[in-house]
């Protein structure tokens, strides 16, 4: 099976210092791949190079088997990888209305301006913000922009989707009750999802497989049971227990 | 430490104080002296409503000449992987920084019959209203490109890639970038328009008349008429209230808020565009450089540069001397006064809002209200010494002291300032170890900016400057009537040279690393 998104032998180097280093990791259609690492471990950078808003040094980006970025080289350019994001501070477009922001995700999808808006409409109605549509970024909750930006990533229907530690910065309820909202969306829609995070618990929640990326190196790539079963480095040794309980109170969904 | 409580509250009344003096004054006197002579003057009201009208239209296309040309080469310069961007920016800034004027008497070397653009049509074409709009469009497109490259490198990089991920560039541009960058397009647009209805020097060589101008011939031209100039002058007053009603609708610090923030987020390829985009882009840029060249070659053509420098060693010092002096004073004031800005003090908003009122009042108005103020017994030593060129300069530059340092200190993290006070430093204590050592380059470039626009003023200080204490710039405007124009010429290379040396000193300040 066509891989969703495939990184292989991907190296960025800046100056001397290496911010990856021949990272693999694949996604398979419907999977949900957690990246999680620590701060400056290089997760946001993959991001990068997966959207195609930088180029990798060496290595390929495939996107449905499609060669996307070589060595150097962005040969596909970001508005035409197919892709879906969120960034940890959302990139709402201030100046639009929450169904405007959405349709300019749609833009260049040639679709009718009937469809648009269904499509638009029926997104809101489904994460529950259906009412918002046109209320502008700046009048809404924290978890209401949070819900548009899941909901202009989806919206075009994406080959994968992005998420950049989307939740970040939330107080704890809040993100239980996003989280929720991810898992739903995403496991519906069959969306393959690479989430990345410093939080083994929300890695343990959604995804999955976990690769844990520890200083621009994927050390660990598995599930969240067994990395946590067989933690090698210092750092997976320190999350092994939050994926566990979290595992455990979450009654061990079937990651394995 | 409750000994240096004063500190603050006085130095910020002090400064506030000062702005009231050099930018209110001048207009409040102006409002007053202007509705009493409107009684006695006998000027007639149509000539003089289609005279302003066509003035206020000239400036018009000469904001859209700049505009146009200036937005997309801004985004170009700011957004993408344009070959020699560094160079072209900086030769494209430079005309900014240099009096109008010369660049038109660089046209006319370039037009006239022996120019390298000599022929009847464009020697034509440049004297009348379509080269008036011409050359002060590319003397002040760089304001343009300028605030427009500071607009769109101030938008949060996510809210770009975000619209990268979905569209073309050039669709995220039309409906990201732009709309985004409104506050600072809206300034630019503002500035051009305001500089250009200001403007005396380059429609008096061109021989088109304008609003300004009339104002200047009244103060002290042949038609010396000083009650009637005061009238012309109430209609500037109301249109510098309308600017200033724009200029806080749209702009004020949020247009500036990307100075001092590193803009190293990656740039877009031009691909196969890439070099028919840079001969266009460079094209422009040369187009604003040209006239320089013009009257470089004039110059150095001649066997007179001696007896052209020697005579005008006074004014070169004098105008060195005022500049520096003005920017010394407009930094200081202005660094006292973004603190309190920043600080949100209710009334250092009016003053700034003075300040800018200022800049944005055609120079003509602020000028004759200067007169008015000064020229009195009691302030006649002030008057009839350089020091009222620097309270001139001072009243209409004194925003360019403020407000960059405003958008720079909003970006340091309040928490650095509270550590120090709770650490028991004093206001002045805190401005001096905390406050100036971590923006020294925004106050070095402030006091650059400041010092480069009272080089290049002429509109300002032509109206009220004391007899033989004359700026450089002055001298060559007055000289341009009857003088040789190799003379001219030389003395215009020497006001570009100066410019030139103080950018560059300023640039290598800047430059300097801890």
């Amino acid at each position: 099976m066509t891989a969703a998104l495939e990184l292989a032998n991907l190296s960025v180097r800046r100056g001397a210092a290496a911010v990856l280093a021949d990272v693999d990791l694949s996604l398979a259609p419907g999977e949900i791949v957690a990246l999680l690492g620590p701060s400056g471990a290089g997760k946001s950078t993959i991001v990068r190079v997966a959207l195609g808003l930088m180029a990798p040094t060496t290595g390929t980006v495939a996107i449905d088997g499609r060669l996307a970025s070589s060595g150097s080289r962005v040969l596909v350019p970001p508005e035409e990888r197919g892709m879906g994001v969120v960034f940890q501070d959302l990139a709402l477009w201030p100046h639009l209305t929450v169904r405007d922001n959405l349709a300019f995700a749609l833009h260049g999808r040639r679709l009718g301006r009937e469809e648009t808006a269904a499509r638009i409409s029926s997104l809101l109605d489904d994460l529950g913000i259906a009412a918002l549509d046109r209320r502008y970024p700046g009048a809404l909750s924290g978890g209401e922009r949070q819900r548009v930006a899941i909901a202009r990533a989806l919206v075009g229907d994406p080959t994968a989707i992005l998420l950049d530690e989307p939740l970040a910065n939330l107080d704890l309820v809040l993100k239980t009750e996003l989280l929720g909202v991810f898992q739903r969306v995403l496991r519906r829609g069959r969306t393959s999802t690479l989430y990345v995070t410093h939080d083994p618990r929300e890695a343990a929640v959604l995804a999955d497989r976990v690769a844990v990326l520890e200083t621009g190196r994927i050390t660990h790539l598995g599930s969240p049971t067994a990395i946590a079963r067989d933690p090698r480095t210092p750092f997976a040794r320190a999350i092994a227990s939050e994926l566990v309980s979290t595992l455990s109170a979450t009654d061990g969904r079937a990651h394995e | 430490m409750s000994g240096s409580r004063w500190q603050e509250p006085v130095i910020t009344a002090v400064a506030s104080a000062a702005i009231l003096v050099v930018c209110f004054a001048p207009l409040a006197a102006l409002a007053v002296d202007a509705a009493s002579a409107a009684s006695t003057a006998n000027v007639s009201l149509w000539r003089l409503t289609q005279l302003f009208a066509s003035t206020v239209v000239t400036a018009g296309a000469v904001t859209l000449v700049a505009l146009g040309i200036g937005i997309p080469l801004g985004v170009l310069l700011a957004r993408t992987d344009l070959p020699g961007r560094r160079a072209a920016l900086i030769l494209h800034a430079f005309p900014l920084f240099v009096p109008p004027f010369l660049l038109a008497l660089g046209w006319f070397h370039l037009a006239r019959a022996d120019g390298a653009l000599g022929s009847v049509l464009a020697a034509a074409a440049l004297f009348g209203r379509a080269g008036l709009i011409a050359v002060l469009g590319l003397a002040l497109t760089p304001a343009a490109t300028a605030l427009t490259m500071l607009g769109v490198d101030g938008i949060d990089p996510a809210l770009e890639e975000a619209a990268r991920t979905v569209a073309r560039p050039a669709v995220v541009v039309r409906r990201i970038l732009l709309p985004l960058a409104r506050p600072a397009l809206a300034l630019a647009g503002l500035v051009v328009f305001a500089l250009a209805f200001s403007e005396i020097g380059v429609p008096m060589f061109l021989r088109v008349r304008t609003y300004p101008a009339a104002v200047l011939a009244r103060l002290g031209g042949i038609a010396y008429a000083p009650g009637e100039a005061f009238l012309l002058v109430l209609p500037l007053l109301g249109l510098a209230l309308v600017l200033a009603i724009i200029e806080r609708r749209f702009g004020g610090l949020r247009t500036l808020s990307a100075l001092g923030v590193r803009t190293d987020r990656p740039r877009w390829p031009l691909g196969r565009w890439r070099w028919p985009v840079a001969i266009a882009c460079w094209l422009v840029v040369a187009a604003g450089v040209a006239p320089f060249a013009a009257v470089a070659a004039e110059a150095l053509a001649s066997d007179r540069l001696g007896e052209a420098v020697t005579p005008a060693i006074p004014s070169v010092w004098n105008s060195l001397r005022v500049a520096a002096i003005t920017a010394t004073v407009v930094t200081a004031g202005g660094l006292v006064l973004a603190r309190a800005l920043v600080n949100r003090g209710r009334a250092s908003r009016a003053v700034d809002a003075l300040a800018a009122l200022a800049f944005i009042t055609p120079a003509a108005a602020l000028g004759t209200g200067v007169t008015i103020v000064w020229n009195r017994p009691t302030t006649g030593f002030i008057y009839t010494a350089p020091m009222i060129l620097v309270v001139g300069l001072a009243g209409r530059y004194a925003v360019l002291g403020i407000r960059p340092l405003a958008a720079v200190l909003s970006r340091t993290p309040p928490h650095i300032d509270d550590a120090a006070r709770a650490a028991g430093a004093s206001y002045l204590r805190r401005l001096g170890r905390i406050v100036v050592p971590m923006h020294r380059r925004a106050i070095v470039a402030s006091w650059m900016l400041v010092a480069v626009f009272a080089l290049r003023d002429l509109e300002t200080v032509i109206l009220f400057y004391p007899a033989g204490e004359e700026p450089l710039m002055v001298r060559i405007f007055t000289l341009e009537a009857n003088g040789p124009p190799a003379v001219i010429a030389t003395l215009a290379l020497l006001q570009v040279g100066l410019t030139a040396l103080t950018l560059a000193a300023g640039v290598a300040l800047l430059g300097r690393r801890r």
